[in-house]
Protein backbone atom coordinates (compact mmCIF):
# COMPACT_ATOMS: atom_id res chain seq x y z
CA UNK A 1 0.00 0.00 0.00
CA UNK A 2 0.98 3.63 -1.26
CA UNK A 3 -0.03 6.55 1.13
CA UNK A 4 0.24 10.03 1.69
CA UNK A 5 -1.19 12.04 4.33
CA UNK A 6 -1.80 16.21 4.11
CA UNK A 7 -3.90 18.94 5.67
CA UNK A 8 -7.43 18.42 4.71
CA UNK A 9 -7.61 21.62 2.86
CA UNK A 10 -7.67 23.17 -0.73
CA UNK A 11 -4.20 23.67 -0.91
CA UNK A 12 -3.19 20.35 -0.78
CA UNK A 13 -5.43 19.20 -3.81
CA UNK A 14 -2.87 19.62 -6.82
CA UNK A 15 -0.30 17.71 -4.38
CA UNK A 16 -2.40 14.96 -3.54
CA UNK A 17 -3.69 15.10 -7.49
CA UNK A 18 -0.24 14.76 -8.76
CA UNK A 19 0.34 11.34 -6.61
CA UNK A 20 -3.12 9.67 -7.47
CA UNK A 21 -2.50 9.94 -10.96
CA UNK A 22 1.44 9.04 -10.77
CA UNK A 23 -0.02 5.96 -9.05
CA UNK A 24 -2.78 5.34 -11.47
CA UNK A 25 -0.20 5.76 -14.47
CA UNK A 26 2.00 2.86 -12.56
CA UNK A 27 -0.82 1.09 -13.18
CA UNK A 28 -1.13 1.61 -17.27
CA UNK A 29 -4.57 2.90 -17.23
CA UNK A 30 -5.36 5.45 -20.56
CA UNK A 31 -5.35 9.14 -20.73
CA UNK A 32 -9.03 9.17 -20.69
CA UNK A 33 -9.24 7.17 -17.42
CA UNK A 34 -6.67 9.03 -15.63
CA UNK A 35 -8.55 11.64 -16.00
CA UNK A 36 -11.85 10.48 -14.78
CA UNK A 37 -9.77 9.33 -11.81
CA UNK A 38 -8.36 12.68 -11.42
CA UNK A 39 -11.73 14.33 -11.11
CA UNK A 40 -13.37 11.29 -9.07
CA UNK A 41 -10.40 12.03 -6.74
CA UNK A 42 -10.81 16.06 -6.61
CA UNK A 43 -14.24 14.99 -5.58
CA UNK A 44 -13.83 13.09 -3.17
CA UNK A 45 -11.04 15.21 -1.85
CA UNK A 46 -12.97 18.29 -1.73
CA UNK A 47 -16.34 16.90 0.10
CA UNK A 48 -13.51 16.40 3.26
CA UNK A 49 -12.16 19.77 2.61
CA UNK A 50 -15.27 21.11 2.56
CA UNK A 51 -17.60 18.65 5.24
CA UNK A 52 -15.34 17.01 7.01
CA UNK A 53 -13.87 19.02 9.35
CA UNK A 54 -15.83 21.86 11.31
CA UNK A 55 -12.78 23.90 12.32
CA UNK A 56 -10.71 23.30 8.90
CA UNK A 57 -7.92 21.71 11.18
CA UNK A 58 -7.81 17.89 9.78
CA UNK A 59 -5.38 15.60 8.13
CA UNK A 60 -6.76 13.90 4.50
CA UNK A 61 -5.13 10.24 4.00
CA UNK A 62 -5.16 9.03 0.04
CA UNK A 63 -4.24 5.07 0.10
CA UNK A 64 -3.36 3.83 -3.33
CA UNK A 65 -4.21 -0.49 -2.88
CA UNK A 66 -2.02 -2.39 -4.73
CA UNK A 67 -4.16 -5.60 -5.76
CA UNK A 68 -3.14 -8.96 -8.29
CA UNK A 69 -5.18 -7.22 -10.89
CA UNK A 70 -4.47 -3.69 -12.55
CA UNK A 71 -7.16 -2.28 -10.98
CA UNK A 72 -7.15 0.49 -8.76
CA UNK A 73 -8.17 1.58 -5.31
CA UNK A 74 -8.15 4.71 -3.59
CA UNK A 75 -9.18 5.02 -0.11
CA UNK A 76 -10.02 8.89 1.32
CA UNK A 77 -9.45 8.28 4.80
CA UNK A 78 -10.42 11.25 7.30
CA UNK A 79 -11.31 11.48 11.03
CA UNK A 80 -14.06 14.42 10.71
CA UNK A 81 -17.59 13.69 11.46
CA UNK A 82 -19.10 10.53 10.37
CA UNK A 83 -20.66 10.99 6.90
CA UNK A 84 -21.20 8.68 4.27
CA UNK A 85 -21.15 10.81 1.20
CA UNK A 86 -23.10 8.15 -0.98
CA UNK A 87 -25.73 8.86 0.90
CA UNK A 88 -26.70 12.10 -1.05
CA UNK A 89 -29.21 11.54 -3.86
CA UNK A 90 -28.45 12.18 -7.30
CA UNK A 91 -29.19 15.13 -9.12
CA UNK A 92 -31.53 15.31 -11.96
CA UNK A 93 -29.75 15.66 -14.90
CA UNK A 94 -32.30 15.73 -17.13
CA UNK A 95 -33.84 18.91 -15.55
CA UNK A 96 -33.74 22.06 -17.56
CA UNK A 97 -32.05 25.63 -16.05
CA UNK A 98 -34.57 26.85 -14.75
CA UNK A 99 -34.50 23.92 -12.05
CA UNK A 100 -31.13 22.44 -12.58
CA UNK A 101 -29.88 22.99 -8.57
CA UNK A 102 -26.36 23.87 -7.98
CA UNK A 103 -25.50 21.04 -5.92
CA UNK A 104 -24.69 17.09 -6.21
CA UNK A 105 -22.83 16.76 -8.91
CA UNK A 106 -19.89 15.60 -7.16
CA UNK A 107 -21.08 12.59 -5.73
CA UNK A 108 -23.07 12.18 -8.72
CA UNK A 109 -19.36 11.75 -10.72
CA UNK A 110 -18.14 9.31 -7.72
CA UNK A 111 -20.87 7.14 -8.32
CA UNK A 112 -20.66 7.72 -12.09
CA UNK A 113 -16.79 6.83 -12.76
CA UNK A 114 -15.71 4.69 -10.61
CA UNK A 115 -16.34 1.00 -11.04
CA UNK A 116 -17.13 -0.08 -7.27
CA UNK A 117 -17.54 2.71 -4.73
CA UNK A 118 -18.29 1.76 -0.71
CA UNK A 119 -18.29 4.27 2.50
CA UNK A 120 -16.96 2.55 5.95
CA UNK A 121 -16.66 3.95 9.19
CA UNK A 122 -13.92 2.54 11.24
CA UNK A 123 -13.69 4.34 14.96
CA UNK A 124 -13.34 7.32 14.59
CA UNK A 125 -12.27 7.72 10.36
CA UNK A 126 -14.67 8.14 7.28
CA UNK A 127 -13.47 5.96 4.77
CA UNK A 128 -15.02 5.91 0.58
CA UNK A 129 -13.16 3.44 -1.20
CA UNK A 130 -13.20 3.82 -4.81
CA UNK A 131 -12.03 0.74 -7.46
CA UNK A 132 -11.45 1.67 -10.97
CA UNK A 133 -10.76 -1.32 -13.22
CA UNK A 134 -8.36 -1.00 -16.58
CA UNK A 135 -10.22 -2.33 -19.43
CA UNK B 1 -5.17 28.61 -14.88
CA UNK B 2 -5.54 31.70 -17.01
CA UNK B 3 -7.98 33.60 -18.26
CA UNK B 4 -7.75 36.23 -21.15
CA UNK B 5 -11.26 38.01 -21.83
CA UNK B 6 -11.31 39.46 -25.41
CA UNK B 7 -14.39 42.03 -26.51
CA UNK B 8 -15.68 41.75 -30.52
CA UNK B 9 -18.76 44.05 -30.38
CA UNK B 10 -20.83 43.35 -28.43
CA UNK B 11 -19.74 39.67 -27.58
CA UNK B 12 -17.38 38.78 -24.81
CA UNK B 13 -15.35 35.90 -25.25
CA UNK B 14 -13.47 34.07 -22.10
CA UNK B 15 -10.77 32.26 -22.95
CA UNK B 16 -9.83 29.50 -19.87
CA UNK B 17 -6.77 27.70 -20.58
CA UNK B 18 -5.59 24.91 -17.82
CA UNK B 19 -7.29 23.59 -14.86
CA UNK B 20 -10.85 24.44 -13.45
CA UNK B 21 -10.84 23.37 -10.26
CA UNK B 22 -11.59 23.92 -6.67
CA UNK B 23 -8.52 26.04 -6.71
CA UNK B 24 -8.88 28.10 -9.28
CA UNK B 25 -12.49 28.33 -9.90
CA UNK B 26 -12.91 31.79 -7.09
CA UNK B 27 -10.53 33.50 -10.25
CA UNK B 28 -12.91 32.87 -12.74
CA UNK B 29 -15.92 33.62 -10.46
CA UNK B 30 -14.18 36.76 -9.85
CA UNK B 31 -13.71 37.97 -13.49
CA UNK B 32 -17.23 36.73 -14.32
CA UNK B 33 -18.54 39.07 -11.74
CA UNK B 34 -16.54 41.84 -12.94
CA UNK B 35 -18.41 41.54 -16.23
CA UNK B 36 -21.82 41.42 -14.37
CA UNK B 37 -21.36 44.24 -13.23
CA UNK B 38 -21.85 45.74 -16.83
CA UNK B 39 -25.01 44.94 -19.29
CA UNK B 40 -23.23 42.99 -21.89
CA UNK B 41 -25.74 39.89 -23.33
CA UNK B 42 -23.73 38.05 -25.13
CA UNK B 43 -20.83 35.54 -23.60
CA UNK B 44 -18.84 32.65 -25.41
CA UNK B 45 -17.01 30.65 -23.25
CA UNK B 46 -13.77 29.27 -25.81
CA UNK B 47 -12.36 26.17 -23.67
CA UNK B 48 -9.71 25.48 -26.22
CA UNK B 49 -6.93 25.61 -23.55
CA UNK B 50 -9.05 24.22 -20.71
CA UNK B 51 -7.51 20.88 -19.88
CA UNK B 52 -9.68 19.76 -16.70
CA UNK B 53 -12.86 20.40 -15.34
CA UNK B 54 -14.43 19.46 -11.63
CA UNK B 55 -17.94 19.67 -10.41
CA UNK B 56 -16.89 23.21 -8.90
CA UNK B 57 -16.46 24.48 -12.29
CA UNK B 58 -19.50 23.54 -13.37
CA UNK B 59 -20.89 24.95 -10.57
CA UNK B 60 -19.54 28.42 -12.07
CA UNK B 61 -20.87 27.42 -15.20
CA UNK B 62 -24.09 26.96 -14.11
CA UNK B 63 -24.53 29.70 -12.59
CA UNK B 64 -23.43 32.02 -15.24
CA UNK B 65 -26.04 30.19 -17.02
CA UNK B 66 -28.52 31.47 -14.68
CA UNK B 67 -27.67 34.67 -14.23
CA UNK B 68 -27.61 35.67 -18.24
CA UNK B 69 -31.19 33.71 -18.91
CA UNK B 70 -32.24 36.09 -15.88
CA UNK B 71 -30.90 38.92 -18.22
CA UNK B 72 -32.33 37.33 -21.32
CA UNK B 73 -28.84 37.18 -22.69
CA UNK B 74 -27.21 34.55 -24.89
CA UNK B 75 -24.14 31.94 -23.42
CA UNK B 76 -22.56 29.10 -25.39
CA UNK B 77 -19.23 27.08 -25.36
CA UNK B 78 -16.60 26.86 -28.24
CA UNK B 79 -14.03 23.98 -28.72
CA UNK B 80 -14.31 21.48 -25.58
CA UNK B 81 -11.49 19.31 -25.37
CA UNK B 82 -12.54 15.43 -25.40
CA UNK B 83 -12.73 14.83 -21.47
CA UNK B 84 -14.49 18.05 -20.78
CA UNK B 85 -16.67 17.40 -23.01
CA UNK B 86 -16.59 13.86 -21.48
CA UNK B 87 -17.62 15.92 -17.76
CA UNK B 88 -20.62 18.47 -19.50
CA UNK B 89 -22.44 14.96 -21.21
CA UNK B 90 -22.30 12.87 -18.04
CA UNK B 91 -23.81 16.03 -15.72
CA UNK B 92 -26.44 16.62 -18.71
CA UNK B 93 -25.01 20.25 -18.75
CA UNK B 94 -24.45 19.48 -22.58
CA UNK B 95 -27.79 20.09 -22.41
CA UNK B 96 -27.67 23.45 -20.92
CA UNK B 97 -25.42 25.27 -22.59
CA UNK B 98 -24.97 25.24 -26.25
CA UNK B 99 -21.58 23.94 -27.36
CA UNK B 100 -19.84 24.54 -30.63
CA UNK B 101 -16.50 22.63 -32.37
CA UNK B 102 -15.30 26.80 -33.56
CA UNK B 103 -15.52 29.67 -31.87
CA UNK B 104 -16.46 31.13 -35.26
CA UNK B 105 -19.67 28.82 -35.18
CA UNK B 106 -20.24 29.97 -31.37
CA UNK B 107 -20.16 33.78 -32.39
CA UNK B 108 -22.55 33.03 -35.79
CA UNK B 109 -24.77 31.13 -32.67
CA UNK B 110 -25.08 34.11 -30.72
CA UNK B 111 -24.58 37.03 -32.89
Amino acid sequence: MIMKKMPARVESLHELLTFIRAEAKKRGFSESALSRIELVAEEALVNVFVHGYAKGQGQVEVRCLVADDPSLTIEIHDTGVAFDPLSLADPDVQSDLTKRKIGGMGVFFIRKMTDRVAYRREGNSNILAMTFLNR
Amino acid sequence: MEIVVTNESDIAVFAITGRLDAVSVPQLEERLNQWFEQPGKKLIFDLQGLDYISSAGLRVFLTTAKKMKARDGKLCMARLRDNVKDVFTISGFIALIPAFDTLGAAQDAIK
